[in-house]
């Protein structure tokens, strides 16, 4: 097999791949990280499990779902830009598809009493599959009293004054860096130490 | 057109600023639904409802579900681009760049305060979910929330305070992801079923 064709097949395998990983990630975000690994370390063996710990850690520091930026990654890592497109395309085409039909349905049966009864029966569950959400991160995020803090004023400034997501979030970015540089001039000796540790 | 533009904007918004998680995205989703009108609260829940149902990620579903309800398959485009693209070009650039510096402590520190802010944010959307569906003080901050039909309305001199049902499912349901393994989208299944029956 020629070079290049090699690099289309994988290509290819790359999209069909994470076709299968998408239509069986219910949920997405963190569900999809045992299927991964399996897949993709195991079967395929195109990435070490240490790097794809890796890819993960890094995923979900990024914005986007972990699901979807974990496979660009492991695209990218496989066969560079087109290999992160393939990967990308092929995790979101199952779902959108099967999103498309429900919304399809749903665009249909709006109307009728048992579809509206159902739904007053779903979302309370979607409020409590959040407020889990909510549970579980602030389980590993809130390390101290200053990040309680931190999470209540967000809640409150969204909740009490109706402040934009987004400036909310920017404004933790802003924090972070206003600590960063803090730190910096504060213990400019123990930052040195920590950034060396870090290379 | 524009309507096309609009859609395919909010999403580039929400891949790059939802870290954490799809739940993040449900209030920008809110939040630019009442800019432009597109739909009434109640529908828009049932639409993020649908997107809890689908497999992969759910702020993808979700963006797939407005885009269908508000441009059609057109709209779909709109929505599956302004995903995407946002997220093959942050991990092409992350892949270069961000491997490198993951481990500096800027990084570390607005991971810090973010995963905190995080934590209210998801809060947040849970709770503004409850607010717009009537489960909690219908009419009350949200004007155009109504009060759930065939519910338990708990009302406190004519200002209504919360639906029992509800409650009890959203309850009922944070207490089953922290005890059980059972899969979310059957208790998503098993609310549309109950729901049936008790509303």
């Amino acid at each position: 097999m020629s070079e290049k064709k090699s690099k289309l097949a994988i290509i290819f395998e790359l999209y069909t791949t994470f076709f299968k990983l998408g239509l069986f990630c219910f949920g997405g975000g963190y569900a999809a990280v045992p299927l991964f690994e399996r897949e993709i370390v195991e079967e395929k063996k195109w990435i070490g499990k240490e790097k794809i710990i890796d890819i993960f850690a890094v995923a979900q520091s990024l914005p986007g779902a972990i699901a979807l930026n974990s496979a660009a990654f492991v695209g990218y890592s496989v066969a560079g830009l087109p290999g992160a497109i393939a990967a990308l395309l092929g995790n979101l085409t199952p779902s959108t598809i099967i999103m498309l039909i429900l919304s399809m349905l749903f665009s249909q049966f709006n109307e009728n009493l048992y579809v509206q009864k159902a739904f007053n029966g779903i979302r309370p569950i979607i409020v409590g599959l959040i407020t889990y959400a909510a549970f579980k991160i602030g389980k590993t995020a809130i390390k101290d009293i200053y990040c309680a803090l931190i999470a209540i004023i967000a809640f409150v400034l969204a909740v009490v004054f109706h402040v934009s997501v987004i400036f909310i979030i920017l404004g933790g970015i802003a924090a972070g860096i206003l600590l960063t540089l803090y730190k910096s001039l504060s213990n400019t000796d123990q930052y040195r130490h920590i950034s060396k540790d870090g290379e | 057109m524009l309507e096309l533009i609009n859609i395919f904007l909010l999403f580039v918004k929400i891949s790059a600023f939802s870290f954490g998680g799809g739940y993040v995205a449900f209030p920008i989703i809110q939040e630019a639904n009442e800019t432009y009108a597109w739909m009434s609260d109640m529908e828009l829940s049932n639409i993020l409802s649908l997107a809890g149902m689908s497999p992969g990620p759910v702020a993808i579903n979700g963006a797939v579900g407005v885009g269908y309800k508000v441009a059609g398959i057109p709209g779909v485009f709109a929505a599956f681009l302004g995903i995407a693209v946002p997220c093959a070009i942050i991990v092409t650039l992350v892949a270069t760049f961000f491997f490198k510096v993951y481990k500096k402590p800027a990084v570390s520190n607005i991971l810090y305060i973010l995963r905190a802010v995080i934590a209210g944010v998801i809060l947040y959307a849970g709770v503004n979910f409850a607010l717009k569906n009537g489960m909690i003080l219908a009419g009350v901050f949200e004007k155009s929330s109504r009060m759930i039909e065939g519910g338990w309305n708990v009302m406190s001199s004519s200002v209504h305070l919360f639906e029992v049902k509800s409650i009890v499912m959203t309850v009922a349901v944070f207490f089953m992801l922290l005890k059980t393994k059972v899969h979310p989208i059957f208790i998503i299944l098993g609310g549309g079923v109950l729901g049936i029956f008790i509303f």
